[in-house]
Order: structure tokens, then C-alpha cells, then sequence
């Protein structure tokens, strides 16, 4: 049988020889595409995927044998913890003879950079090849600011494996000792925060933000966008100097300021929901992953009385913003076929909604919308506020250069001018001016 | 012939190792410093002369960064200097247990900066540190300590010579007690008071060993970086940021090569500078007590 199979191809050749070669073929390479999607069609390839240790590697790093099994393919999954795992990344795509094929990203920390210097694979045409869209994976079921996340110049780079977004964070308990609603515009904001700080006699902070230079940023950005400011004005300039972008940047510093801890200039995250854990400040607005903390009852306080909301209105509306992580694939990989299956698995309904019931906020709306979830919810108005600050999201988030780390510096300045009272026109005017430069450099 | 020449082959193995160690990492160095080269966009190096130099003197930020290395440096090394020979002197006589405090002096020295610097900043918390508990005990003002302008290099400061007074505690007292006691029985002959004794005696004996000490512990000051990456990564704003973190900075946060090379130059340059000044104030010490 088999040899006959040979026989024919090989006549087909021949007659392909004979006749017009090239056309022929196109002709034989679509009779393989009808074929459709098939899990096995990569057998043998072995893919070298690199991830930053995190939760949903845990979880996913137990299964792929079932992958290897359903599809042949090898993975050799390398894991590092997060700084050195950046470092890393960073180090094989300048090498530029990396082996690595998949690889975990932030896309609104690195896309840009990554983007710019064709590291990564725009996956569009796997998207368009239905014999490489597995018929159960339904691209249209991620949240489309999560996918829009791993978008640049019209291309796809990044799948999201999770999604977080920022929410108001409340003391139920102190809200309702000092009689205050939960806010719902950026003039209720500072009015419960005062009202709170004050006939507490400054013993409770009214809210806790972020206000250590560049990790202030990630949450400030919200308050710019939602008070109509915007890192980049249409001329691809830098706009943090704008009057919206000075306005939302003396309303984050006056919070922290006169309602907030004296220590706001060097808290990061962690500083900060520690206050909030403690039940020392009544409301933070930081990322909707830190619920797993703050309704921790061994580390938290207040674990029983925590209530949650999206970003409060400004003069621009309410515009939180989301970030994620994603799978991208190297330019320079040699099996982006088989790293494409891989990511399709890594990234499915299934994958999704286990990641979803661990705890690890998901990507695909299916995975939130899906009865085992609503069943096992924990925290049904923390959901609720997801959701809602998913759909207002805007994926931007860093600002949208090459050199991130360097321009969130900028910007930090002129955030902790705002903190501690200083001219925070200047301080803007004198961070737009470094943000351009970079700019220029790019 | 041969033979006479053959000596010169000897040392070879060391000086070349020598030159791969030291001098190609400095020379190195010195290269990419004339080179435009950013990680981040991915480009390669290219050369542009002195034009990192030129682009430092205008940079706002660099000459923070040398404000606040020579503040730090001279605050910290000055309260060193001072406590730690107070302290020698102190300790500087015969009393039950003085092996045991001597132990218990080296342990600052001994512990690692980074477990030292995670300890002080919680002890600085605004709100959870002992040490605005303590003051505000006694009806002092609670500070912000790590988190203002005004008070983050003091804080800073404060934990450095916690950390290394000892070790200058140390050096001056082994040198007070090798020193020899006639002098002092002549002077005591003679009725010197102690201050006198102090001033024109022992002072300037222990000099040679206190600007040894001094000078340890500038090379250490002057790069100081696990203390403040730890408790303020610079912070607030550039307000802590030495010379050493910037080049960190630049180079490892911003992945500009190039700069963060001709910053490292300007470090070195430094360090070399101050310790040449303390060499020639060495010398001049060890003659004037020989003569």
C-alpha cells in the first residue's frame, strides 16, 4: 500500500516536471491545506518555550505532557523568577541566534520594544489560516482589549493568558463608621477620603496609592486617562504636560498629600496594600489580582469587610486600564507552526477557566461567564467590578515607547512633585521634555 | 644573555592575568564610554567620541547624582571618623568583658547590607517604625524619614555609620593600644593634663591608622550602593540617587551602554582622585610623626 502511495507521488512529480513545475506545486500544497486543523501535523518538532515563574505556570506546567501526547510535539519548558527572567529574554533576542520559541511577555511593558527590533512573529497569518486555527479556539471569545493589548501597527504579537485591571479597593467597615458611599466620581473620591482622614483625626488614611516614582505610574495612568489627559498628544509628542495631564497629576499628589500616608513617595505596591491589609487607610486603588491579599485572613486584617468598584468618574469618564501577560513567538524560531499548536493549547477555553477557578483572572470572557466560576466565586462584587473595568478598559498603559522604563521614570518625577506639594507644572513641563527626548531617540 | 632576559618570562603568567582581570574590563570600559549604544533599541555600537562626556555636563540628573555621593560620603565617612575614634578612645583601658564588647562591635560589620538596610527601612516606616514610636514617645514629630527630600539622605547616613563605625572603632584602637607608653609616662612626668595628652600625644599618633581607616571606607562611600538600592532605590524622586545607582540606572534599567559607561568612568576617576589626595595626606602624616 505504501508503496504504491510512493509510486504515485513520485509519478506526480514527475508530471509536475514535465508539465508547468511551479503551478503544480501551489495545487499540492492546497490538497494538504484541506485537510484542516490537525493537532498531530507537526509531529516530532521540539519547541523551547522560556516563562517567568508565576501561578499560571504552575498550573500549566503538570499538563503539558498531555500536550506532547495529543500533539507529538516536545516541550522543554525553562522557568526563572521574574527579573532574571526579563534579563534573560532580553539577552537571547539580542543575540540574535536564540533557539527559544515561545516566550512569556507583558506587551505593555515590552511590545514596543520587541515589535520594533522584529523579535516577535505577528500571528495574523495563523489567524487566517483555518488550517492552523484549531476549530474549538475561538479567538473572539478574549476580551478585546485584552488581545488589543498585543496589537502594534495592525498586527498581533502577543495571545493573553490572564488579565488584570485596576479597582477601588474599600474598607467596608470604616466606609460605614464615617458614613461615606462608595465613590463614584473623582470629586466623591477626595470628599470620602477627607471626610474619613479627618474626623479620624488623621488616624485613617483616607486612601493609599502607589507613589514611588516609576511603580506609581501603572495607577496614575487611570487618573490621567480618566481626567482626559494622554501620554502622547497626535503629534506622537509627549502630552504629560498638558493641562488634563497636570490637573489628574496634582489631584493624585493632593490624595496622598493631605488624605494619604506621609510615606506615599516611597511606597510601591507592596507598601501600599500592606496599609490597606492593616485597615490604616480606608480605600486603594491599585491591580485587581491583590484581592487573593487583601481577603487573606492570615495576612490581612480586614479580610472579612472588603468591598470593590471601578475607577471613579472624571472629567474624561472612567478609564481604567488593563495589562496582561501573553505567549508571543520568536521571529527567529524554527518551528513557529508547532509553537503556534502550543500556545493554542497553553491558551484555551479549558486551560482558561482551570486558570479562572485557581484564582488567576482570565483572559476569556467564557472562562468569567461559565457556571463552574459562578458557582465557586469568592468574591462576586469583586467580579462584578472586573468585569466592568474590563469593558472600560483602555489597553494602554505604559507609555507607548521603546525605552518604558526610562520614560515612566520621567513621569514618576512629576508624579512625587505632585505628592509632596512641589510646582508640578514644572516638574511635568521638565518630564515631557525628557519623555521627547527618548522619543527622538527611538 | 638568555639567562639575564629568562627573569623577565617569570612574572609574565601573573602580569597577564593581571591585564585580564584588571586592566581589559577598565579599558573596556573606557571604550564603550565613547560609543553611542542602546540595549533596548537594539542597535549596535557606534561611535561618537566624547559627545557622553559633553551630553553629562548639561544632564541635570548626574549632578544631583555627585551632590548627593559627596553629602552621603562626607556626612557618613565625618560621623565615622568622629564616633569611631571616640569610641576607640573610650574603649581604649582595661575593664571586665572587653573582649565581649569588641564582639559584639563587629557584628554591624559582619551582617550583610542588604538584611541591614531591609531592617533599617522598616525601623524608618512612617507609620510601623520603632524609630518614629520612640519620637513620637517623646513628643517629638513623626518623620517621614525615607520618603522626604530633607531627610532621606540623614536616614541614609545614619545607617551608615551604624554599619561601619565599628569597623574605624576597630583600626583606631588596635593602633592605640601598639602604641608605645613612654611618651606617655614622660608626659604624664612632665604634668600634661589629659586633654593635653590627648591633643598633642595620642592624636597625632593614631592619625596614620585613622586616615587608613578613612580611606577604606571613602572607596566604600563614594560607591555605595546595596544601602540605597535597598531602602530607596534613589528615592523619593532622585533625591538619593548616588552616582552609583545611576550608572545602575542607565545601564541596566534604561540599557544605555554607552552613558551608563562614561558615568562608570567618572565613578572610577573619582574614587582614584580621593584615594590619591588621602595617599598624599598619609604621607605626609607618616613623615611628620617619624621626624
Amino acid at each position: 500500500m505504501k508503496r504504491v502511495v510512493v509510486l504515485l507521488l513520485l509519478s506526480l512529480v514527475m508530471v509536475s516536471l514535465v508539465f508547468a513545475g511551479g503551478q503544480q506545486e501551489a495545487e499540492t500544497e492546497t490538497a494538504e491545506i484541506q485537510e484542516g486543523f490537525n493537532w498531530q501535523a507537526y509531529e516530532g518538532a521540539r519547541i523551547n518555550v522560556i516563562v517567568n515563574k508565576h501561578p499560571w505556570v504552575e498550573l500549566i506546567e503538570p499538563k503539558i505532557p498531555e500536550f506532547e501526547e495529543m500533539t507529538g510535539i516536545e516541550v522543554s519548558l525553562d522557568i526563572y523568577p521574574e527579573d532574571q527572567f526579563r534579563t534573560k529574554r532580553t539577552v537571547e533576542m539580542v543575540s540574535g541566534t536564540s533557539v527559544i520559541d515561545v516566550f512569556m511577555m507583558m506587551p505593555g511593558n515590552s511590545l514596543a520594544q520587541y515589535e520594533t527590533n522584529g523579535w516577535v512573529e505577528p500571528l495574523n497569518p495563523f489567524f487566517n489560516n483555518e488550517n492552523m486555527v484549531w476549530p474549538e479556539y475561538e479567538l473572539e471569545d478574549f476580551y478585546e482589549s485584552a488581545l488589543g493589548a498585543g496589537k502594534r501597527n495592525g498586527k498581533n504579537y502577543t495571545i493573553p493568558l490572564l488579565l488584570e485591571t485596576s479597582l477601588l479597593a474599600y474598607n467596608k467597615k470604616i466606609l460605614d463608621k464615617y458614613g461615606v458611599e462608595v465613590p463614584q466620581t473623582m470629586e466623591e473620591l477626595e470628599e470620602a477620603a477627607r471626610t474619613i482622614y479627618e474626623e479620624s483625626n488623621g488616624k485613617t488614611y483616607g486612601i493609599t496609592l502607589r507613589g514611588k516614582r516609576a511603580s506609581a505610574t501603572s495607577q496614575w495612568v487611570d487618573f490621567l486617562h480618566s481626567f482626559g489627559g494622554d501620554w502622547l498628544d497626535d503629534q506622537g509628542k509627549a502630552a504629560i504636560d498638558s493641562p488634563e495631564a497636570i490637573a489628574a497629576t496634582e489631584f493624585y499628589g493632593k490624595l496622598l498629600r493631605e488624605y494619604g500616608p506621609r510615606s506615599a513617595p516611597s511606597n510601591s505596591w507592596y507598601e501600599s496594600i500592606s496599609l490597606f491589609q492593616q485597615g490604616e487607610a480606608a480605600m486603594i486603588y491599585d491591580a485587581s489580582v491583590f484581592r487573593p491579599n487583601y481577603e487573606d485572613p492570615e495576612s490581612s486584617e480586614i479580610h472579612d469587610s472588603v468591598g470593590y468598584a471601578v475607577i471613579p468618574e472624571g472629567p474624561a469618564g472612567r478609564v481604567p486600564h488593563i495589562s496582561n501577560w501573553g505567549l508571543a513567538i520568536y521571529s527567529g524560531s524554527e518551528n513557529k507552526e508547532a509553537s503556534w499548536l502550543f500556545i493554542q493549547w497553553a491558551t484555551s477555553k479549558a486551560i482558561a477557566l482551570e486558570s479562572q477557578l485557581a484564582g488567576i483572572p482570565s483572559a476569556r470572557a467564557s472562562a468569567w461567564d461559565s457556571p463552574e466560576f459562578k458557582e465557586a466565586d469568592p468574591s462576586p462584587e469583586w467580579t462584578k467590578a472586573s468585569i466592568r473595568s474590563y469593558e472600560l478598559a483602555s489597553p494602554i498603559w505604559n507609555p507607548p515607547v521603546i525605552n518604558v522604563g526610562e520614560a515612566r521614570d520621567a513621569a514618576g518625577s512629576a508624579i512625587v512633585a505632585g505628592i509632596l506639594g512641589e510646582d508640578v507644572e514644572a516638574a511635568a513641563k521638565e518630564a515631557a521634555k525628557e519623555m521627547n527626548s527618548i522619543l527622538e531617540d527611538e | 644573555m638568555v639567562e639575564r632576559k629568562v627573569k623577565y618570562l617569570f612574572p609574565l603568567p601573573a602580569l597577564l592575568l593581571m591585564g585580564i582581570i584588571v586592566v581589559f574590563p577598565i579599558g573596556y570600559n573606557l571604550v564603550m564610554s565613547l560609543h553611542e549604544w542602546n540595549l533596548a533599541g537594539g542597535s549596535g555600537m557606534e561611535f561618537i567620541g566624547f559627545k557622553n562626556y559633553l551630553a553629562l555636563l548639561e544632564d541635570g540628573r548626574f549632578w544631583n547624582s555627585l551632590k548627593v555621593t559627596a553629602v552621603f560620603t562626607i556626612g557618613a565617612l565625618g560621623g565615622q571618623v568622629i564616633i569611631g575614634t571616640l569610641l576607640a578612645l573610650f574603649f581604649h583601658r582595661e575593664f571586665k568583658g572587653k573582649a565581649l564588647v569588641k564582639a559584639i562591635f563587629l557584628f554591624p560589620i559582619a551582617a550583610t547590607p542588604v538584611a541591614v538596610s531591609l531592617i533599617w527601612a522598616m525601623m524608618y516606616n512612617y507609620d510601623l517604625g520603632i524609630i518614629n514610636h520612640m519620637f513620637s514617645m517623646f513628643g517629638l514629630p513623626r518623620l517621614a524619614w525615607l520618603a522626604s527630600r530633607s531627610t532621606v539622605i540623614p536616614a541614609l547616613i545614619i545607617t551608615d555609620i551604624w554599619q561601619w563605625t565599628p569597623l574605624i572603632m576597630l583600626i583606631v584602637l588596635a593602633s592605640l593600644e601598639s602604641l608605645p607608653q613612654d611618651p606617655f609616662e614622660s608626659a604624664i612626668v612632665d604634668g600634661a593634663t589629659n586633654f593635653q595628652i590627648l591633643r598633642l600625644i595620642t592624636l597625632p599618633m593614631v592619625r596614620p591608622a585613622i586616615v587608613v581607616a578613612a580611606m577604606i571606607r571613602s572607596i566604600d562611600a563614594i560607591k555605595t550602593f546595596d544601602l540605597i538600592y535597598v531602602m530607596t532605590q534613589g528615592g523619593p524622586d532622585i533625591a538619593s540617587e548616588n552616582l552609583n545607582i545611576y550608572v545602575f540606572q542607565k545601564g541596566f534599567s534604561y540599557f544605555r551602554m554607552g552613558q551608563a559607561s562614561s558615568l562608570a568612568v567618572v565613578l572610577f576617576t573619582l574614587v582614584l582622585v580621593v584615594n590619591i589626595v588621602l595617599s598624599m595626606i598619609r604621607s605626609t602624616t607618616d613623615s611628620s610623626t617619624e621626624a
